[in-house]
């Protein structure tokens, strides 16, 4: 009898998935609170801090994080003879959505790398204040740092629901255009968003 | 003033101990309305008799013309030259066993996948002639049809990144044909069934929605709908057998 494990773990993948497209564009949006200035910035993390989110709700999204990037990695081609067969397939089909699973893959290496490393630095050093962060960023590393994971999260994610829409069927395939296009603004959007936020941290006086 | 076509050809006879595997190049004067099946003919009549392909019904009936035209798996009859540039290369379907230069054995491939997901109408009823025909509402009817249309040419596995990369995915085209028996109210196979079938990693679960299937489907089969939608189904099934009492 077939089991019922492939069923179950690509619903796992699809569940988490959604849960950090989720918490990825939420986490941007509250960042986006320093565009306000300090005050607004560490008012929402005090207030992230006195109901526990960011003591408990960061440790949650580690752990999701990480069942995440296990139950994906299922699909990422391990053996050469894999990889060989899918790049040259890729090569010869020049096909954009075939592309697009590439830099997903690329770019879920970075972000596994560097989320792990970010989520570490700010979940040990609570808590959460615009100083600090304004502090790290102006020391030039943490700049490089956030300008390489930035992009490669975005794009991650932007993808990321779109082919989750695409396999279940909430994108039909008369609304794929659209929703590809949608994808692209949205994954611009917040990189851009991401991009202000990063130099008014540079540029935040202590 | 007509362009003169430069066609780069795959060239391979793996019975042939002295050949090996290369572009070879041909020229042709394009003409109205030209077609690579034509051109192919052309070819092979006044330039090399020894270049094997493919073909049947010259019309995208059969689905034996499959190739990779310029990169894209496609019918070579239903390609007009006029559609190409001026350099055409043609390689045989990745993914099958090469016969010899752009012919492949897409045959063996698809009937090992049919019998894997057996892929006929399963029934008990027993089969009187002499009984008036059960009528089929027309709407499902017309369903089945829609999806019934794939000739099996297999430019959707060649163009399927996960099909290259694995070998035992069963490829969209399976999804299809499993799709149209769940709709098909003769087949009493429910989606237990079919989950056995087809809710594994060789079936459904291993399809990363690459999407190359539903891009080069010569017949625009709806794949993307039918991948969603087994997906789902089988999603669903996984579920239910998960809850105690059910098996
Ligand atoms: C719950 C855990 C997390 C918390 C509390 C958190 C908090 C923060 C904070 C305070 C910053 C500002 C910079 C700094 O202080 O150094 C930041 C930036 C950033 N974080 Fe997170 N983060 C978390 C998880 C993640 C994860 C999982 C990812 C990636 C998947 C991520 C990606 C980023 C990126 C790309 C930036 C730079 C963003 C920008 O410039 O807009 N974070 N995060
Ligand atoms: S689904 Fe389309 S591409 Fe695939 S074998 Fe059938 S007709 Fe060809
Ligand atoms: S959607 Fe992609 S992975 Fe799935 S069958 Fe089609 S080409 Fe293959
Ligand atoms: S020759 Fe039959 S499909 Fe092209």
């Amino acid at each position: 009898m077939t089991t019922s494990r492939p069923a179950c773990l690509d619903w796992l993948q699809m569940l988490t998935g959604i849960c950090l497209v989720v918490f990825m564009y939420l986490h941007a949006l509250f960042l986006a609170s320093i565009i306000l200035g300090p005050g607004a910035f560490n008012s929402l993390a005090d207030f992230f801090e006195k109901y526990y989110l960011a003591q408990k709700g960061g440790p949650a999204i580690a752990l999701v994080f990480l069942v995440h990037f296990f139950l994906a990695a299922r699909k990422i081609p391990l053996s050469s003879r894999e990889q060989k067969k899918f790049l040259s397939a890729a090569k010869m089909f020049r096909h954009r959505d075939t592309w697009l699973w590439m830099v997903q893959v690329v770019s879920a290496v970075v972000v596994l790398l560097l989320g792990a490393i970010h989520m570490w630095v700010v979940l040990t050093d609570l808590p959460i204040t615009a100083e600090k962060s304004a502090a790290r960023i102006q020391t030039g590393y943490w700049l490089v740092f956030y300008m390489l994971l930035l992009p490669m999260v975005e794009l991650h994610v932007g993808i990321g629901w779109y082919r989750l829409g695409i396999k279940w069927g909430f994108i039909k395939s008369a609304a794929r255009h659209r929703a590809k296009r949608a994808e692209y603004y949205l994954t611009t959007f917040f990189i851009l968003l991401g991009l202000i936020i990063l130099v008014r941290f540079l540029l935040l006086s202590s | 003033m007509s362009r003169k076509l430069k066609y780069s050809i795959f060239r391979y006879n793996p019975v042939d101990p002295d050949s090996k595997p290369g572009m070879q190049e041909f020229f042709l004067q394009e003409t109205e309305n030209l077609n690579l099946f034509v051109a192919l003919n052309i070819l092979r009549e006044v330039q090399d008799p020894s270049i094997q392909f493919d073909f049947c019904c010259r019309a995208g009936i059969c689905g034996a013309c499959g190739m990779v035209i310029n990169g894209r798996p496609g019918l070579a009859c239903r390609t007009k030259t006029a559609d190409l540039p001026d350099q055409v290369s043609l390689l045989p379907l990745p993914g099958f066993r090469l016969v010899g230069d752009l012919s492949v054995d897409t045959g063996s491939w698809f009937r090992a996948m049919n019998e894997k997901i057996r892929s006929w109408v399963h029934t008990d009823k027993e089969f009187d002639p002499q009984e008036q025909e059960v009528c089929m509402d027309n709407r499902v009817a017309e369903k089945i049809y829609e999806l019934d249309r794939c000739i099996e040419c297999g430019c959707c596995i060649a163009a399927c990144a996960t099909a290259q990369m694995r070998v035992d995915f069963l490829g969209a085209v399976a999804m299809n044909r499993i799709a149209r028996f769940m709709i098909d109210p003769r087949d009493k196979r429910g989606h237990k069934d079919y989950f056995e079938v087809v809710g594994t990693d060789q079936g459904i679960f291993g399809c990363m929605g690459l999407l190359g299937c539903q891009d080069v489907c010569p017949k625009n089969i709806p794949l993307q709908d039918q991948l969603a939608y087994v997906r789902r189904k089988m999603g669903w099934q996984a579920l239910r057998r998960l809850m105690p009492g059910q098996a």
